[in-house]
């Protein structure tokens, strides 16, 4: 039987749901919602339950339990209100309500629990919405189209804020009439805020909501306030002035690019200038820049040596390094140090020169100054200690003092630089090249002659021309062919060690000596005595000795005395060169046929006795 | 504000409203601090259902509700809070030392904790201090509840140790939000004569 009304039932039940649609079979109650207002009442709600066409199967139930002291009672009571709360809801009074105590609540039908919740009172509090909301006019912008307000309103009157119960925080929303999102504004505490920036011709919706703080949810919206805001002056813009930021910035971009490109690209060097501007080179008034790329000395030393404020230091390092680069034809012999020693060397001296040059007399044609001599005695100083044996053989010989135009002088004999205060530095020149070709003689020499003084002179002494050297005491001009070293007594006399190194001084080929340095070398080569007689006659004049005259020496030392007869190669003419001797030069090199020979092969000197005879 | 003969002076009344703003401080943190553990670690796991231990000061008679606040005297809810405070200097100290101890320990959940513990205890040196200038007769030594839950924090089930720390941080934050509603009470009691 009870089988029979079961199989009925179920079959009711499935024709009811076939009649019934789309509708769902049975729904079962449950908890829609649980809220606490003011956190001292709360009430639960649950869905009806859905049956279709039958009855309900029983009555439902709310039943609760809550956690006292330790434990669980679990000792579950029935709603005590069904009615208060509106149906299918429970309302638990304040007596039932405790706050940190957790309550757990089911729904019940025919016995059996359709759902169950567990929850603490603070969690469900949602606040009543706030009441009394009203705005008044703050101020109104200069322009006439913004104005700001200030809402207030009060807090829903259950909640009891008095006395510290409960602690809201509320959130206002407002919008204009016709538009469909609302603008929100940050949670605060207090009862009251501004608004700001509303438009004066438009209406307004304002409304507001609470929420407790720190727990629960936002509680319903407030009814809408609608703000006017009274129009104050007539001229009121029909249409909002939006600031074309955009088109600003488009436009600028764009004009700022082309005329970026323009300047570019402009041919007129001018604008370009300006807005490029070049970055300053070191540049000398009067000079073309390019004259120091291609090495054209002789040309910048001419402008040079017309500005007073020259400065040979720059013509020295070039012609020396350029000397110094072509002299060596073996990259080997070519080293850093011996350049930078040289570099260095020549600061020094170029430092000493510098104030030999500074002279104001632009009328000298020799480079030969006296003032330099002195001067270059000092640089002959500092550089005596690092001098080598071979080298100051040739510094000796070399020492002429260069005049700056020596640069053109790459493939021609050196001419007069003033004597041999350069000797150190051109020792250290060649301190590395212990072995100078003798082809190279000249060469070398030019090098020694180089790294020397920096003179402003523009006179070049090549083959083809003589240099005057000197001018005798008796006003003639004496010549100096190739290369002449002259070597001034002091000079001479800074250098001891020039007597070691006298012997090997007709060794060298491009070696000059004075009488001076001849004198020192009187234990190694003979002819120092001899020349040391002569000197005195001389009057500290000094004797050139051609390289030439040298070479053919150096296989007899003896032979600087005796002016031998010698055959020897030598220029168109022969000369002495007189230095220190501001009187003029001697210039005879027609006048003295015999003698000239003889001076060659005397090593290219000419003995005092030789003087004599030539000279009137 | 300062009824005549009343111990409040005025620098007591700053006090109290310090020490509320301390116990708000710390139920936020509180709050962060269990929403961290929960997110991380027992989220959607059904732990709150599971949570049948109750917090070790339920013992203490607090009042639970509106009405309870306002019957009990000022001494007693100044006591009370003490107590709760008291409460808790150890479970605090054991939170830290056992989350430092952590595998991987979470830095958002440690550095709340240690500030938790650090404020707390200066609160409670606030509350003793007003207990002292305004009930001056008070008892030193009051009972407060023990708290014996750290043979549960280091339990070797990871089930059983995460239900042990989920029901602490749980307990912390109801305890906080409870001083922190005390003092607020109190304060609109002494301070604005229920008129807040």
């Amino acid at each position: 039987m009870d089988l029979w009304q079961l199989l009925l039932t179920l079959a009711l039940a499935g024709s009811s749901d076939a009649f019934s649609g789309s509708e769902d079979s049975s729904k079962e109650p449950k908890f829609t919602k649980c809220r606490s207002p003011e956190r001292e009442t709360f009430s639960c709600h649950w869905t009806d339950a859905v049956y279709h066409g039958s009855k309900n199967l029983g009555p439902i139930q709310l039943f609760y339990t809550r956690r006292n002291t330790q434990e669980w009672t679990q000792e579950w009571k029935e709603c005590p209100d069904y009615v208060s709360a509106g149906e299918n809801s429970c309302y638990f009074n304040s007596s039932f309500t405790s706050i940190w105590i957790p309550y757990c609540i089911k729904l019940t039908s025919n016995g059996g629990t359709v759902d169950e919740k567990c929850f603490s009172v603070d969690e469900i509090v949602q606040p009543d919405p706030p009441i009394a909301l009203n705005w008044t006019l703050l101020n109104v912008s200069l322009t006439g189209i913004h104005a700001d307000i200030q809402v207030r309103w009060e807090a829903p009157p259950n909640a009891d804020i008095q006395k510290g119960w409960m602690v809201l925080e509320y959130e206002l929303q407002y919008k204009e009439v016709n538009e469909t999102k609302w603008k929100m504004m940050d949670p605060i505490l207090s009862t009251s805020v501004p608004v700001y920036s509303l438009k004066v011709d438009k209406e307004y919706e304002v409304r507001v909501r609470s929420k407790q703080r720190n727990s629960g949810n936002y509680g319903e919206f407030s009814e809408v306030l609608y703000v006017t805001l009274p129009q104050m002056s007539q001229f009121t813009c029909e249409e909002d002035f939006y600031f074309p930021w955009l088109l600003i910035i488009i436009f600028g971009i764009f004009g700022l690019t082309v005329m970026l490109f323009v300047f570019l690209f402009s041919k007129q060097q001018r604008i370009k200038m300006l807005i490029l501007p070049p970055v300053p080179v070191p540049k000398i008034k009067g000079i073309d820049p390019d004259l120091f790329k291609e090495g054209k000395l002789e040309e910048v030393n001419t402008i040079l040596a017309i500005h007073d404020s020259y400065k040979p230091e720059f013509h020295s390092d070039d012609s020396w390094v350029e000397f110094i680069e072509l002299d060596i034809d073996e990259p080997d012999e070519k080293t850093e140090g011996s350049d930078t020693d040289r570099l260095l060397s020549s600061d020094h001296e170029k430092s000493h020169s510098n104030l030999g040059v500074k002279d104001g007399d632009s009328g000298r044609t020799s480079c030969c100054e006296p003032d330099i001599l002195e001067t270059d005695f000092n640089a002959n100083d500092i550089h005596e200690g690092t001098s080598e044996v071979a080298q100051p053989q040739r510094l000796k010989g070399e020492a002429d003092l260069l005049c700056l135009d020596q640069k053109n002088q790459n493939n021609s004999p050196y001419h007069d630089a003033c004597p041999a205060t350069q000797q150190p530095s051109v020792i250290q020149a060649e301190k590395n090249k212990p072995q100078p070709l003798p082809t190279e003689g000249a060469e070398s020499t030019h090098q020694a002659a180089h790294i020397q003084l920096s003179n402003p002179s523009s006179l070049a002494n090549n083959d083809f021309y003589a240099q005057v050297s000197d001018i005798t005491p008796a006003g003639s001009v004496v010549l100096s062919p190739g290369q002449k070293n002259k070597a001034g007594m002091s000079q001479c006399d800074m250098h001891p060690e020039m007597v070691s190194l006298c012997q090997e001084n007709f060794l060298m080929d491009n070696a000059y000596f004075c009488e001076a340095d001849a004198k020192k070398c009187i234990p190694v080569a003979p002819h120092v005595k001899v020349e040391s007689h002569i000197q005195p006659s001389f009057n500290q004049e000094d004797i050139y000795i051609t390289t030439e005259s040298l070479t053919t020496a150096a296989g007899r030392p003896g032979t600087a005395e005796h002016v031998p007869g010698s055959e020897m190669p030598v220029p168109d003419y022969t000369s002495i060169h007189i230095v220190q001797s501001p009187q003029g030069l001697i210039l005879n090199a027609t006048a003295l046929p015999l003698p000239d020979k003889e001076f060659l092969s005397s090593c290219g000197y000419v003995s005092t006795d030789q003087l004599n005879k030539i000279m009137p | 504000m300062n009824i005549k003969g009343s111990p409040w002076k005025g620098s007591l009344l700053l006090l109290l409203v310090s020490n509320l703003l301390l116990s708000h401080y710390i139920h936020n943190l509180s709050s962060e601090m269990f929403s961290e553990f929960d997110k991380r670690y027992t989220h959607g796991r059904g732990f709150i259902t599971k949570a049948i231990n109750s917090c070790h000061t339920s013992s203490l008679a607090t009042p639970e509700d509106k009405e309870q606040a306002q019957q009990i005297n000022q001494k007693d809810f100044l006591s009370l809070i003490v107590s709760i405070l008291r409460s808790w200097n150890e479970p605090l100290y054991h939170l830290v030392t056992e989350v430092r101890g952590m595998q991987e320990a979470p830095e958002a959940i440690l550095s709340k904790a240690v500030e938790i513990e650090e404020q707390t205890k200066r609160l409670l040196e606030g509350m003793e201090l007003i207990v002292s200038q305004v009930h001056p007769e008070t008892k030193e030594n009051e009972i407060y509840p023990v708290w014996s839950g750290l043979s549960s924090l280091q339990m070797a089930d990871e089930e059983s140790r995460l239900s042990a720390y989920y029901n602490l941080l749980h307990c912390l934050r109801r305890d906080s939000h409870k001083i922190d509603n005390y003092l607020k009470l109190l304060k609109c009691r002494i301070i604005h004569n229920n008129n807040c």
